[in-house]
């Protein structure tokens, strides 16, 4: 098995067979049930037609897994290191870039059960309405390179610092600020700044395109400039977790 | 003379009352972009006039939607909460001749037959005018259905634990 | 050669960590790399490992100036200070998941847990062991792939002294029937004493000896000697041929320059008439300790302040 199978294969492990890592898979359910028991228990919430449930559920989904996201990257080397466990993979025939493919396919492991585990909310609140498929699909396409690029950053900072809480919370910030347009209201988003950070934002991009797709049905075509700031986001937090991941703090 | 006196007196004191009493007449038509076959969710306006036809400026003037539900074994007045966000028009002063244009939004909770009233008084006055009703059916609509999510929103929370539960038992069992 | 590192420098953050480093070592020895605290020990490791590169001099492994890290990485085994584990993970498929790296186990994991004593718990969550079990792991991880070089950082930490032994054992069994180079980074002198055959030492960054330990102990250096006190004057100067090293109970250890052996007479009434006064005379033997002790900045002007 070649050192990046064999890294992600630990990293899945930890997710799924330990205690803790299974904890967090029923806090993301719990969350997603939360919201769909809302729905129906929640008069103005009720009167929502279908894709517009279907889209803040979308919404959840790349939000979550953007802060899972968050958390494993910031363990990632960090972690590792102040459990002392990061030493013995330094030392092993293992190249810096495959560690970190390694740890990036653990993530992906995760994301992708997030991804699966999403399926029964969205048809439970969508069914029967618009552009379902449609969801599923642009979930999958706009939400990996978000959920991965936060998580490239994370351990970015993680391998630079060598400390959980401080990449951590630098990471959560980041997010946080991301997430910012969506929080405040319509009148700031609408303003020169709102515009300009909706512009560049990854976050924004996913969600924006997926009230264009699921919503007002909108064509992929246009969604290909949100596609291209996605990615890009992706490019660029993977070449920031390179370059850092070279030289982790391991003492 | 006595009785010609008497009858003048009678005669002013009943104008007297009659120029004082305030005269408010009030309109309400449904707006024309209201959807045709209402549903819940969906949005409509309804729009007032409030005259004065009175020879007395109107002081004070209050205005309110009212809704009640007359669905056949549901009859009740209804909490505007949840429908509209403005139910009132306060402290107007309408002169005599003027009338006020006020139009009211409300967005459909709840499907049944309906009649909304708008009601009026003024500082001065102990009567309350109305206007005509307006009856409307709102649909049923589908919309999220509690017999798909809740067996999803319970069932998988319940399936991980059960994981994590079982996990837990072999873990024991193991190291026993 | 396994270990060729000559002159070896290094700075970090603007520091410089290491100055001027020596370290040689071939098949089949057992090296003991000591030092104080901070001397740059560590980060000599850190440095043949390959995860700092050197600003200034020369390392080979394996006769190797440039290596191809991996392939390099697949003849050494290391057990780091501080021993981490998957805590989730049992340590049978701790080990085969680890000697995946490598290429899968040269033997099976029962016959690796047996030669550490842990036969009896492979199968128990590594989160249930011991300071001493983790030890002994860790040590087993470092042999996993059989490597030609063992890299050991205070190996016997919180070993007993049972469990100690048996690691010392199974050490010089490897130098001497496998020719397995060791190389032994610890603060504990006895171990050094009975496992190896090198010792280099470090201060400062910089290496102070390099040489075999017989050599090192047969170097009596200067005569010491050991007074038992039953008095010492106040201040307690001392005459200038003598010097105190060291004060243990109330036995002082004293390093005497002497033009003659017939001298030492004239030593004791020097320091009769200074208003020193003991009732008994020892030849103190250099131990490992003493040579370390003088040659590391831990010297006797730090211990004569200690003790005055």
């Amino acid at each position: 098995m070649n050192p990046v199978t064999l890294i992600a294969q630990k990293e899945r492990s930890a997710l799924l067979q330990n205690q803790r890592g299974l904890v967090w898979l029923l806090a993301y359910a719990g969350i997603l049930s939360a919201f769909a028991l809302l729905l129906i228990s929640n008069r103005e919430l009720s009167l929502l037609d279908n894709a517009q449930v279907v889209y803040m559920m979308a919404g959840t989904v790349t939000a979550a897994g953007a802060l899972i996201a968050v958390i494993m990257g910031a363990d990632a080397y960090a972690g590792e290191r102040e459990r002392g466990t990061l030493v013995p993979l330094l030392t092993a025939p293992v190249s810096t870039g495959e560690l970190l493919m390694g740890k990036a396919l653990g993530l992906v492991s995760a994301w992708g059960i997030m991804y699966l585990l999403a399926f029964p909310y969205l048809w439970s609140v969508g069914a029967g309405g618009q552009n379902l498929g449609q969801a599923i699909f642009y979930l999958g396409l706009f939400g990996t390179p978000v959920v991965l690029g936060f998580g490239y950053l994370a351990m970015a900072l993680s391998a630079r610092s060598g400390s959980v809480m401080s990449s951590l919370l630098t990471s959560l910030i980041v997010l946080l600020f991301s997430a910012s347009p969506l929080l405040v209201g319509p009148g700031l988003r609408n303003s020169t700044i709102g515009k300009t950070l909706d512009a560049v934002n990854p976050f924004s991009g996913a969600l924006n395109t997926f009230d264009a797709v699921i919503i007002d049905s909108d064509p992929f075509t246009g969604q290909l400039a949100r596609l291209f700031l996605v990615l890009i986001w992706l490019g660029l937090m993977f070449a920031f977790a390179r370059i850092s991941a070279r030289r982790p703090v391991f003492r | 003379m006595k009785t010609t006196k008497l009858l003048l007196v009678t005669i002013l004191l009943l104008s007297s009352g009659l120029a004082t009493a305030a005269s408010i007449q009030l309109q309400v038509q449904p707006e024309s972009a209201n959807p045709s076959h209402p549903t819940m969710g969906d949005w409509m306006h309804f729009n007032s006039v409030i005259s004065n036809t009175g020879s007395k400026p109107i002081e004070g003037l209050v205005a309110w939607i009212s809704l009640v539900e007359v669905t056949p074994g549901k009859e009740q007045p209804m909490d505007l909460e949840d429908w509209s966000a403005h139910k009132a028009v306060t402290g107007t002063t309408l002169k005599p001749g003027e009338a006020l244009k006020t139009q009211w939004p409300m967005r459909l909770i709840q499907s049944g037959d309906y009649r909304i009233v708008i009601s009026a008084t003024d500082r001065n006055n102990s009567t309350v005018f109305t206007s005509p009703t307006l009856q409307f059916h709102v649909s049923q609509k589908p919309v999220v259905e509690s017999t798909r999510i809740l067996p999803v929103a319970i069932g998988i929370p319940l399936l991980i634990a059960g994981l994590l539960g079982v996990r837990k038992y072999r873990g024991h069992h193991k190291t026993s | 050669m396994l270990i060729d590192a000559n002159n070896l420098a290094l700075t970090l953050s603007g520091q410089s960590i290491l100055a001027d480093v020596n370290l040689h070592m071939k098949k089949g020895d057992v090296y003991g790399l000591l030092g104080p605290n901070g001397a740059g020990k560590s980060t000599t490791i850190a440095l043949l490992l390959g995860l700092y590169q050197a600003d200034r001099g020369e390392l080979q492994l394996f006769n190797q100036q440039s290596p191809d890290l991996a392939a390099i990485r697949r003849r050494i085994g290391v057990m780091p200070e501080f021993a981490g584990f998957y805590e989730w993970m049992n340590a049978r498929d701790y080990l085969i998941w680890y000697a995946g790296f490598y290429g899968g186990m040269q033997t099976t994991p029962d016959t690796l847990l047996q030669r550490v004593g842990l036969s009896t718990v492979g199968n128990k969550p590594i989160k249930q062991f011991s300071r001493g079990m983790t030890q002994r792991l860790a040590l087993e991880r470092a042999l996993v792939h059989g490597p030609e070089l063992l890299i050991l950082d205070e190996p016997t930490n919180g070993l007993d002294p049972r469990g100690r032994r048996e690691i010392h054992d199974l050490l010089i069994d490897l130098a001497e029937q496998e020719h397995v180079g060791i190389l032994l980074c610890t603060h504990l002198l006895d171990d050094v004493e009975r496992l190896c055959s090198r010792i280099g030492i470090i201060d400062g960054g910089r290496s102070v000896f390099e040489d075999s330990l017989e050599d090192l102990l047969q170097d009596t250096g200067k005569p010491r000697y050991r007074l038992h006190m039953t008095s010492v004057p106040e201040g307690h100067p001392l005459p200038p041929e003598i010097r105190l090293i060291n004060k243990e109970g109330s036995w002082w250890n004293f390093e005497i320059d002497l033009p003659t052996a017939m001298d030492i007479g004239r030593v004791w009434i020097n320091l009769l008439e200074h208003g020193w006064s003991f009732d008994e005379v020892g030849v103190k033997k250099n131990t490992l300790e003493d040579h370390y002790l003088s040659l590391t900045g831990v010297s006797a002007a730090t211990l004569r302040e200690k003790v005055a």
